[in-house]
């Protein structure tokens, strides 16, 4: 049924790194496939995902797609709420400038309210 | 003898603080896939006496992390990397 009250709010946590593992480009999938459903979608980087946002990324040496690149099109699937952990990024000594991407930076504290407002929740 | 260490995970796994416990001097670390993140870290993480270090230039330049600071980790590629294989007597994968 269509309609604003069958939209649900699913966020999506990637906590992988972009190439040793299919779980990145599978996050984005899931979070792709729910936006052009109608779905509200949130996606949150934590862990070595943060990694996938590091710029000037290129896979071809590895014969793979640049995961980078298609992650920008998240925001063309109409997917606002992109957001980055902070505490991951200290972790890993990377700073907000790193980033490739526009992003809100967020504490663990948003984090747990955004998951707390979530209909699902997919964690890769 | 001599033993090439291959990593091929992130630091987040902890794997090269097990790698470091068991290594000897005269061996040899390669980073490898998500393993050339452990570049990021602090330099010092990176050092053990005797221990040489390598960073795989492929998986530097996919992951955005070629023009990084590398400390003292020396990059090779692939044909670098088969040259390390057959300078060592024996290899380790750290998975």
């Amino acid at each position: 049924m269509p309609g604003t009250n069958s939209s649900k709010i699913i966020s999506v946590i990637s906590r992988q790194a972009p190439y040793g593992s299919n779980r990145a480009h599978q996050s984005l999938d899931i979070a792709l496939a729910a936006a052009v459903f109608e779905q509200t979608v949130n996606y949150i980087f934590m862990g070595d995902g943060v990694y996938q946002l590091l710029g000037n990324q290129n896979a071809t040496s590895i014969q793979s797609k640049t995961l980078v690149n298609a992650l920008e099109t998240l925001d063309l699937y109409g997917i606002e709420g992109v957001y980055v952990d902070s505490q991951s990024l200290t972790e890993r000594n990377l700073k907000p400038s790193d980033l490739s991407l526009v992003t809100s930076i967020v504490s663990r504290d948003e984090i747990a309210k955004i998951v707390q407002s979530s209909d699902s929740v997919f964690n890769l | 003898m001599s033993t090439l260490h291959t990593l091929s995970k992130a630091p987040s796994l902890g794997l090269l603080e097990t790698c470091l416990s068991i290594i000897q001097s005269g061996d040899a670390v390669l980073l490898i896939e998500d393993g050339v993140y452990h570049c990021q870290q602090p330099a010092e993480l990176l050092k053990k006496a005797g221990v040489k270090f390598y960073c795989l230039r492929e998986d530097l330049i996919a992951r955005g992390l070629i023009d990084r600071k590398l400390g003292a980790i020396e990059t090779v590629n692939t044909q670098g990397f088969v040259d390390l294989c057959a300078a060592h007597d024996g290899i380790v994968n750290w998975f």
